[in-house]
């Protein structure tokens, strides 16, 4: 069931209800960000930052071994008159640098893939004609009628409590 | 968000009541007075020791008030509004770039124990005749007046400009000051390079590096920050600031002081590894003082210290969010920072081996409280933050 909200302002306040009544699957949709929002919504933090790490960690380990293994354990070769023990570890550093930050960002991008339940082609919301304008110059508010709290009754009285215009329901073909 | 706003009244101005902290202006004051005594008789008994003392002490805290300029710039400079309730802060302590000009003079009258090239009349070095060109007394001095002239001048029309605003609430004063920042940007960067290499790097006149200005920069601008954070922290336990820096400033202080923890050990690394890699003895002999003997200890605590702790512990947004956790941090990075231009200069005077000197503390104790007296004369003057400045209610409901 959506809604659309005649502004930034009205959309946040509109979170607060939704969040307030216990709706757990639904979303806002908005042309740029609302800063304070995932508050309103009474969003976590989220996992992705704990994912990033876990690249990051992987990337600089990834570096480290397969520097370290070759140049100072399998096949020690002196280049330079530099050493090749652990204090070589400067010539070493802009790959384990390189290679944190690719692992992190491939990190970053696959697990924002799966968090978006990417990549999809069709979502039913597209159903509904107004909501092009998502993009350009309207809110709206969406709960998902797979939300265990939902009932058509209440999430219509909650949607108009809040102020929500064109309230509608859309079905999935 | 408009409507948030609309919960937030347009704060009245905030002012340090000086008598309250009357005790405390008194106490620093004295204090610096007798370390400048001190100073003095130190500079009299053991002039070679104390001139290394004094430069080292004069570029930790010039550092920190250059690097607080910068801040303030580029507030201008980028439009941005997070910054316009901690930015009379900095303006504040910008302001005492003039009196660090002030401490350079010591620094001209000790010059023969601190810069070799000084003493070498021209024909013997080669390596030196070809940099006399810049390496030159009278050039040395333009350049020195050239530099604190033009700091002192952006920082007090700054600072002049923010005041008066204050009292009018002329949007005008923010596009000229805008514009000073455009023209301090340039300014900025080719003076504190130019600084950097005058007053530091030509402690050896053999040496060089180009990346030098940048190091010091990175230097400079990540322990501002942290200084902010200090500042600020201090002036809120003292009852200010409240319900107008809230976690989200601290926050985003916390994001800076972390940029710039991993940029001077980008910019430390660069330096370091293309001269260890390059293995060139005109170059290398910086690091090899730095790198034997007990120096070795300082500067490993320093790489650690300055870049691998703060990494890890900044990393974590909870520490950002919590402001005194966020002041152990910004402590310990002003700290480092002093270590870091221990670092830089003492080596020059004790290749041996680390020397620790009363006339270090003697300097550090002389130009810190002094400065600490000048600002507390300075921040009863205004009101702690802009109050008419047109982006203060962007600023107060910060969220990020």
């Amino acid at each position: 069931m959506a809604a659309e909200y005649p502004s930034a302002a009205a959309l946040y306040e509109a979170a607060k209800v939704v969040r307030d009544a216990g709706f757990k699957r639904w979303d806002v949709h908005s042309p740029y960000p609302i800063h304070g929002m995932d508050e309103a919504m009474g969003l976590k933090k989220s996992w992705l930052s704990a994912v990033v790490l876990a690249g990051g960690i992987s990337g600089l380990l990834t570096a480290a071994t397969m520097e370290f293994g070759p140049s100072s354990f399998l096949y020690p070769l002196t280049v330079h008159g530099k050493p090749t023990n652990f204090f070589t570890v400067p010539a070493f550093f802009p790959i384990m640098f390189e290679l944190t930050i690719l692992f992190s960002a491939f990190a970053a991008f696959f697990a924002m893939f799966i968090m978006n339940g990417l990549p999809r082609l069709h979502h039913p919301i597209f159903n509904w004609e107004r909501f092009s304008r998502a993009t350009n110059d309207a809110f709206f508010l969406v709960i998902e009628a797979r939300d265990p709290r939902f009932t058509e009754i209440e999430a219509r009285n909650l949607l108009e409590k809040s102020g929500g215009q064109h309230i509608t329901i859309i079905h999935e073909d | 968000m408009s409507d948030r706003s609309q919960a937030l009244p347009t704060p009245e101005g905030e002012y340090f009541e000086s008598n309250r902290f009357a005790g405390l202006s008194v106490l620093l004051g004295s204090v610096a007075l007798v370390a400048l005594a001190f100073s003095v008789v130190g500079a009299m008994i053991d002039p070679h020791q104390f001139s290394f003392s004094w430069l080292f002490a004069f570029g930790f805290f010039f550092t920190l008030c250059a690097g607080c300029f910068f801040w303030i710039i580029v507030h201008y400079a980028t439009d941005a509004d997070w910054s316009v309730v901690v930015r009379r802060q900095l303006e504040n302590i910008a302001c005492l770039l003039a009196v660090m000009a002030v401490f350079f003079v010591p620094v001209l009258f000790l010059r023969h124990h601190l810069y070799d090239w000084l003493n070498i009349p021209p024909g013997k070095e080669a390596a030196l005749d070809s940099k006399r060109a810049y390496l030159n007394w009278n050039f040395f001095v333009v350049r020195a007046i050239v530099f604190f002239g033009l700091f002192v001048l952006a920082s007090q029309l700054l600072r002049r400009f923010s005041v008066r605003q204050d009292k009018d609430g002329n949007q005008q004063f923010t596009i000229w000051m805008r514009k000073i920042a455009f023209a301090s940007l340039p300014m900025f960067a080719l003076c504190l390079t130019f600084g950097a290499c005058d007053w530091l790097m030509s402690l050896n006149y053999r040496w060089f590096s180009t990346m030098w200005g940048v190091y010091i920069f990175a230097g400079a601008a990540g322990s501002s920050m942290s200084l902010l954070v200090l500042v600020i922290t201090a002036l809120r336990s003292a009852g200010y600031f409240k319900n107008v820096v809230t976690v989200e400033h601290y926050h985003i202080m916390g994001k800076w002081m972390f940029a710039f923890c991993v940029f001077w050990a980008y910019i430390g690394f660069s330096q370091y590894m293309l001269i260890w890699y390059g293995n060139l003895p005109e170059e290398t002999q910086y690091f090899l003082v730095r790198n034997t003997e007990s120096w070795w200890t300082l500067s490993m605590l320093l790489v650690i210290g300055r870049f691998f702790g703060p990494f890890a512990i900044l990393l974590l947004r909870s520490i950002k969010k919590q402001p005194h956790r966020l002041c152990y941090v910004a402590g310990w990075i002003v700290f480092m920072q002093m270590l870091d231009m221990y670092i830089i200069v003492l080596p020059a005077l004790h290749g041996t081996g680390v020397h620790v000197s009363i006339w270090d503390f003697v300097s550090l104790v002389a130009i810190g409280a002094t400065l600490g007296f000048v600002y507390l004369q300075i921040v009863a003057k205004a009101s702690l933050f802009p109050m008419r400045d047109p982006r203060l209610i962007e600023s107060l409901k910060l969220t990020n």
